[in-house]
């Protein structure tokens, strides 16, 4: 499973709604949030708890965040979260922090399937 | 005396003292402090035995001290703060002074971050200057530092510290300096000084403190050892000043260890000169063999004796025992060092003969190397005889062939633009003659290259002036009988027309001429009347009976007794008489509308229906261009000879009504060859071409020179249609088939307004404004620049809105020599193809291009795959060549795109171009370099109005302003989903202006030629389904473009410039 | 403040191997304001631990609380019946907290989660510096203020030794030299003759090596 943050700015469309046409992969599991800078470390490190493989968190362009900073906080604990991950000797590059302008799903369908890839690139070897 | 040592003893002295350094080793091994010791022995007056330098764990400074003062050196122990406290401190220092040391150096020691234990903890219960303090008061005021008294042996000691004259801060050094001598210090030693000028600085201040009045002053210095030495001190060790002169000479030296010592020995020189320094403390770090010499050179080897080095635990025997150890030592070292040297001196001398060896092998591959060099040279060089053979026999046989040929000078056929010559011959015209100079200056370059004598380049030149008559002057004179039947009236033939401009006789005949003039003339006729003679009977022959009479008019005027002259004049004088005479009925035959008599060998009918064709076109031509009188007559003409032709009628009645043309041919149809050969096989063709022929009246009709027939000769005596009210573009084509005249009649525009035409319906009826705008797009800079976009109205509604700048062509240009363009295409750069830059330059100059898009297709990883680098120089030279607007256009592949336009940008700079295609995959990077520059781009998106958007709100974000964005919608041509852009492009227009999506408000760049010539109906060859090859893609290309403008295309990319020329057309045709 | 910084999470783990409940106890005091034990950072060590032990395989009940101090009595003493059946309590107070659980709780497993490192100043989000050794006996009256004994390498009582080198610190290049400005410090003040000074020996009994100190206020005693 990969879990994915988005600000509710970025994607406008229902996760839901992506999965179903295929976009992204059906083990990615999008929530929405008001605003990435919501997002507080543990609720990243609480998802690879919870059985996600990847991280991935979208939010607004970091000068156009809607909430002017929220999503260069985001940005911020994602590094926080992947220090966290280093010292447990897990692939930083497992959480991912991305950009997406006002309404672009583009980019979170990106995010998503690079993810899903890095996953499953890692699997492989093991 | 405050401890009686021998340092002690030489500075109260006077004496210029001198001390060295003795590092104890990182071992138990007391023979190496031994060892040393020794070779410092006699040199120095005393030695500081380092305590643990650079927080390394060595062998204590109290244990190795006294090992050196057992060899009859004395000891400067060094003490430092890192490692003891108070107590440890001072019970080292009560053990020190008991056992015969009697000098202690107090420091407060290099941090432990330095040396091999860095996670030790330092200690630093006190610093250098408390400790001085501390034990001072243990020798002089016989107490421990926390005040008890010391009962018994208090140490002797004669105190020193360190001083640092380079540290910073500079000022508060010689206060420091004082500070440790109020604390106690007899003797300070400085940091290695090698910035003798600073040193001296530093000194001044310390005298103005009084300070050299109550110590002694030793400088340090240091023989560096080698350069890299230096370097290592200047750039890692704190507050140590290595100065560039020392650098320089180090690197400069043949020996450094040699520069090292005579440095160091210019350093004592000088600071021996310093007032207050009473001596050095030469460092030789592990380089104590250093010292003797140093010393010597320096001239202070001669040492005061020794006094008061008296190694307190050394009974007598021990020192017999010593001395007998020591004896011992050197001998076994002396052997070692024999035999050392023995086998140092085997060793080289097997390495003398190694190297001889080698090097004779190597002289020999040298040799065998510079033979084979000579062998290849020798091939070279034949080779090159060889080739200049060829070349030679190749420029032979290349003037050979010029001689016999000299045709390739002689002006290409002229086009049919040449302005038809009037009906009688008369004297040249201005044209002509300009370029008969020309012609005659090219002979002489010619002459000059090929080194022809005068008789033959005159013969040369007559023959082309000849050529050059038949061709524009007159009719063909048929020369070789396989021509078919000539043109040339007979006196008493009818002259319909006058004489019909020909195109060029075909090239055997112009070879077939060639022969005759070339034969030498006959010296004794004066070269001038033979000319005249000879151009007389070419223009008589071929008609031009004025022509003729002129010519032999002038002969005689420089001979007036040439006969051939007189007799030719005469016959021309008959010739024309009798041609005025035939005329006359011919021509009031025609003004009548009665058809000219058939030509022999022509089908009557034929002949009949095509005069009511042409009768019918006339008057078309002339009702477009406003006569319609004219127009009448001669739709009037037509029906005299067919009363039931429709479309004369049709004309006869709008003529009459003064209605104009009922279908106004948007696009206009390109100009057709209006004479063909009258086989039935030609006759549907002649259909279609009907409602054209208006043009052909502009293009004098081309006429393919293998089969002249009679009817050749028909029509054309026509005064030309009356010129256009709009200035006509005059653009030259090369010759050819299909499209014979690039120029364009213009759309009438004599349209009464939509309000009049509307009548009593009121405006908001049929009105409708728009609310949005289109951008509005700067391409270019300079003169040159232009704007596209900026409607407030769909396309061309002018009644509705503003359309403030008419829609453009820019002309594709690719970066390399197209492999797929059909000849009717590429005919009309063939002479540039493969010059980029000229064939710009060309579509500018002659085909009036008012932008170039340079199509990087080289760039194309699955084709040519031509370098960023390559590519970016062809597009500089473009650049360069011409003053119109570029649009950069990439081969399509977003990432070759990204470092092909990047490196294009880089160099062309603040030019302004136009960057495209940008895609999704690479608008961030292209985006960015276009914004650097300002240059416009070219969003370029599949065909779908969503997507067009979000590139174009991708690229607002990224800082790309909308008036900065071309939109490539991707089109197809017609045939090829015309119907699916034009329906997008409208919903992306309609959007933009009434439904304020601003983010589609961007212009349309429609690059449709390349669409258009990529289709198979393009090339296919002419035939008498499709039609004409040429026509045939000029219409689809003028077609696609018509849809287009009309769909909001506000920059088209074209290729073929009649197409241009319509869309032009088109364009100012209705706004 | 009391400045801090959270052990490794290696560390941690293995602290607590073996244990079944544990009580991640933040403190509102120094280290809250320093980022290192306050309520966020207790909530970060939680999920971190949970997702170390879960890809160990192992699983702990992990509870997070928060005191306003974990150095006064009122706040602790309670833990004596709150945290008794944890297994072990992690104190992310200072070390001050850890001791004073211990003390207090007789009963309670303390175990430190953070290293107290040093009192220091915040110079901006993010960054500070040490500025205090809390040697107990204060020179920064002859020293412009900057103290030598904390922010010099060797604690030197007279002066720049001869590693200072364009106002910097020869242990290294970020460390300023804290005798250059000290000297500038009193240069500008118009006390820089002061320096001339030879400052005593240090008595460094009350700088902790006379043993644990204690501080008494007889009138506020109870």
């Amino acid at each position: 499973m990969i879990k994915g943050f988005c600000c509710n700015y970025t994607l406008s469309v229902e996760p839901e709604a992506l999965r179903s046409e295929g976009l992204i992969p059906e083990d990615v599991e999008i929530e929405r949030l008001p605003c990435t800078g919501r997002l507080e470390v543990p609720e990243i490190l609480d998802s690879f708890s919870e059985g996600a493989e990847a991280v991935f968190v979208v939010g607004c362009q970091l000068d156009k965040c809607h909430n002017l900073s929220g999503s260069r906080r985001a940005s911020k604990r994602v590094g926080q979260a992947r220090k966290i991950l280093e010292e447990l000797d897990m692939d930083p590059a497992l959480v991912e922090m991305f950009y997406a302008g006002r309404g672009e799903t583009e980019p979170v369908v990106e995010a998503a399937r690079l993810m899903a890839a890095r996953v499953s690139e890692q699997d492989q070897p093991g | 005396m405050k401890a009686g040592s021998n340092l002690e003893n030489v500075l109260r002295s006077g004496a210029f003292a001198v001390t060295g350094e003795l590092g104890p080793p990182k071992s138990g091994d007391l023979g190496l402090v031994r060892k040393k010791a020794r070779i410092l022995k006699g040199h120095v007056d005393a030695v500081n035995i380092t305590d643990c330098q650079t927080a390394i764990v060595r062998m204590s400074s109290l244990t190795a001290g006294l090992a050196a003062l057992a060899e009859g050196v004395e000891p400067v122990m060094q003490m430092t703060c890192r490692d003891r406290n108070r107590i440890g401190m001072q019970a080292d220092i009560l053990g020190a002074a008991a056992l015969g040391i009697k000098n202690l150096l107090c420091l407060t020691g290099d941090h432990q971050k330095f040396g091999n234990h860095p996670q030790s903890k330092g200690v630093f219960d006190m610093d250098s200057i408390q400790l001085l303090q501390m034990v001072r008061g243990m020798r002089d005021d016989r107490a421990f530092q926390c005040g008890e008294e010391i009962k018994g042996n208090e140490p002797r000691l004669f105190l020193g510290c360190a001083a640092n004259p380079f540290a910073d801060p500079f000022e508060f050094r010689p206060v420091r300096l004082a500070k440790k001598v109020s604390a106690g210090a007899d003797f300070v030693q400085t940091q290695i000084i090698y910035n003798v000028e600073k040193f001296a600085r530093f000194m001044e201040m310390v005298r103005d403190l009084g300070v050299h009045e109550k110590c002694y002053i030793l400088a340090g210095v240091t023989p560096p050892k080698s350069l890299g030495m230096a370097r290592y001190m200047k750039k890692f060790v704190p507050g140590l000043d290595v100065t560039d002169d020392v650098l320089s000479r180090l690197s400069d030296a043949s020996d450094q260890r040699e520069e090292g010592i005579n440095i160091c020995v210019d350093i004592i020189k000088q600071v021996q000169d310093i007032p207050g320094v009473a001596g050095v403390h030469v460092m030789a770090i592990e380089w104590e063999e250093a010292v003797p010499e140093i010393v010597k050179r320096a001239g202070l080897s001669n040492r005061p004796d020794p006094k008061g080095i008296e190694p307190v635990l050394s009974s007598s025997q021990s020192i017999e025992k010593a001395v007998e150890d020591a004896r011992k030592e050197i001998r076994i070292e002396l052997e070692e060092e024999l035999e050392r040297a023995k086998t140092e001196a085997q060793a080289s001398r097997e390495l003398v003969i190694k190297e001889k060896e080698k090097i004779a092998s190597e002289i020999s591959d040298l040799k065998k190397q510079v033979e084979e060099a000579r062998t290849m040279a020798s091939r070279k060089e034949a080779e090159v005889q060889k080739l200049t053979a060829e070349i030679e026999m190749a420029k032979k046989e290349l003037e050979a062939k010029q001689a016999a040929a000299p045709s390739a000078p002689v002006p290409e056929p002229q086009p049919p633009a040449a302005p038809p010559v009037p009906g009688p011959a008369g004297p040249l015209t201005g044209r002509e003659q300009r370029v008969l100079e020309s012609l005659n200056l090219g002979l002489e370059a010619l002459k000059t290259v090929l080194g022809l004598d005068d008789t033959q380049f005159e013969a040369l030149r007559r023959f082309l002036e000849a050529e050059f008559m038949l061709q524009f002057g007159q009719a063909p004179v048929p020369v070789t009988p396989s021509a078919p039947a000539p043109p040339a009236p007979g006196p008493a033939e009818p002259q319909p027309a006058g004489p019909v401009p020909e195109a060029a006789p075909a090239p055997p005949e112009a070879e077939a001429l060639v022969e005759e003039p070339v034969k030498p003339e006959k010296p004794a006729r004066n070269k001038e009347v033979v000319n005249l003679v000879a151009k007389g009977n070419l223009a008589l022959h071929s008609g031009d009976y004025n022509g003729a009479i002129e010519a032999f008019e002038q002969a005689l005027g420089i001979d007036p007794e040439d006969a051939k002259a007189k007799a030719g004049l005469a016959e021309a004088k008959a010739a024309l008489e009798k041609a005025i005479s035939a005329v006359q009925p011919s021509e009031s035959e025609e003004s009548e509308g009665l058809l000219p008599p058939c030509p022999e060998g022509v089908d009557e009918t034929w002949w009949k229906e095509k005069w009511i064709i042409r009768y019918t076109a006339r008057g078309n031509v002339a009702m477009m261009n406003g006569d319609y009188e004219k127009a009448v007559v001669e739709f009037e003409k037509a029906l005299s000879l067919d009363p039931e032709n429709g479309k004369a009628k049709d004309g006869l009645n709008r003529a009459k009504n003064k209605e104009g043309i009922r279908i106004p041919e948007a696009a206009g149809a390109p100009s057709v060859e209006e004479e063909k050969t009258p086989e039935p096989a030609a006759a549907p063709a002649e259909e279609e071409e009907e409602e054209k022929e208006e043009e052909a009246e502009a293009a004098p009709a081309e006429e393919k020179p293998a089969k002249p027939e009679k009817a050749a000769e028909e029509e054309k005596k026509e005064k030309p249609a009356p010129e256009p009210k709009a200035p006509k573009v005059e653009i030259s084509a090369p010759a050819g088939e299909g499209v014979s005249d690039l120029s364009v009649t213009p759309l009438a525009k004599d349209e009464p307004p939509l309000s009049e035409r509307a009548g009593d319906i009121p405006e908001d009826v049929y009105m409708e404004s728009c609310s949005g705008m289109i951008q509005s797009v700067m391409l270019g800079d300079g003169e040159n620049a232009f704007s596209v976009g900026g409607e407030t109205a769909l396309p061309f509604y002018n009644f509705e809105g503003d359309m403030p700048n008419p829609p453009r062509v820019a002309f594709e240009v690719l970066d390399s020599e197209p492999e797929e363009w059909p000849d009717v295409l590429t005919k009309y750069f063939s002479d540039c193809l493969s010059d980029p830059a000229e064939w710009a330059r060309k579509c500018v100059e002659q085909y009036n291009a008012k932008s170039i898009c340079l199509s990087l297709v080289s760039t194309d990883p699955n084709g040519a795959d031509a370098s960023p680098a390559e590519a970016a120089e062809v597009a500089e030279r473009v650049v360069e060549a011409v003053d119109v607007p570029i649009i950069l256009w990439g081969c399509g592949n977003a990432e070759k795109d990204t470092e092909t336009l990047r490196e294009v940008t880089g160099r062309i700079g603040d030019k302004k171009v136009c960057l495209g295609p940008l895609s999704d995959a690479n608008y961030r990077t292209l985006g960015a370099t276009a914004m650097a520059f300002q240059y416009p781009v070219v969003a370029s998106t599949p065909i779908d109005v969503n997507l067009a958007k979000q590139l174009n709100i991708l690229l607002e974000n990224l800082g790309v302003h909308l008036d900065h964005i071309l939109m490539d919608p991707s089109i197809g041509a017609v045939g090829y989903g015309l119907e699916y852009t034009y329906s997008v492009m409208e919903r992306i227009r309609l959007a933009a202006l009434t439904q304020q999506d601003d983010k589609l408000s961007c212009p349309f760049i429609v690059n449709l030629g390349r669409e258009v010539w990529k289709a198979k109906e393009t090339r296919l060859p002419s035939d008498g389904m499709l039609g004409d090859q040429e026509r045939r893609g000029v219409l689809m290309e003028a077609i696609t473009a018509s849809a287009l403008l009309l769909a909001g295309g506000e920059l088209m990319v074209m290729r073929h410039p009649k197409a241009a020329a319509l869309a032009d057309a088109l364009v100012e045709g209705m706004l | 403040m009391i400045i801090a910084e959270r052990k490794t999470l290696k560390e941690l783990l293995g602290m607590i191997d073996g244990c079944s409940r544990v009580l991640i106890l933040g403190c509102r005091g120094c280290v809250a304001v320093c980022s290192a034990g306050g309520d966020k950072e207790v909530a970060i060590l939680a999920s971190a631990l949970k997702l170390g032990l879960t890809r160990r395989g192992k699983k702990i009940d992990i509870e997070q609380r928060t005191l306003v101090r974990q150095c006064d009595p009122e706040y602790i003493d309670p833990l004596n019946q709150d945290a008794a059946d944890f297994d072990a309590v992690l104190s992310m107070a200072c070390g001050v907290g850890v001791n004073f659980i211990a003390d207090r709780c007789d009963k309670v497993n303390v175990l430190p989660a953070l290293d107290t490192t040093f009192y220091g100043a915040n110079l901006s989000s993010g960054e500070w510096k040490e500025m205090c050794a809390g040697c107990g006996a204060c020179v920064l009256h002859l020293t412009g203020g900057l103290c030598p004994v904390a922010r010099c390498a060797k604690s030197l009582s007279n002066g720049p030794c001869g590693g200072s080198q364009g106002g910097r610190c020869e242990i290294h290049p970020d460390v300023a030299c804290i005798w250059q400005q000290i000297y500038d410090k009193l240069s500008g003040l118009n006390r820089s003759d002061e320096m001339k000074n030879i400052m005593p020996i240090r008595d460094w009994t009350s700088a902790g090596h006379g043993g644990p100190r204690r501080r008494i206020r007889e009138d506020l005693l109870p």
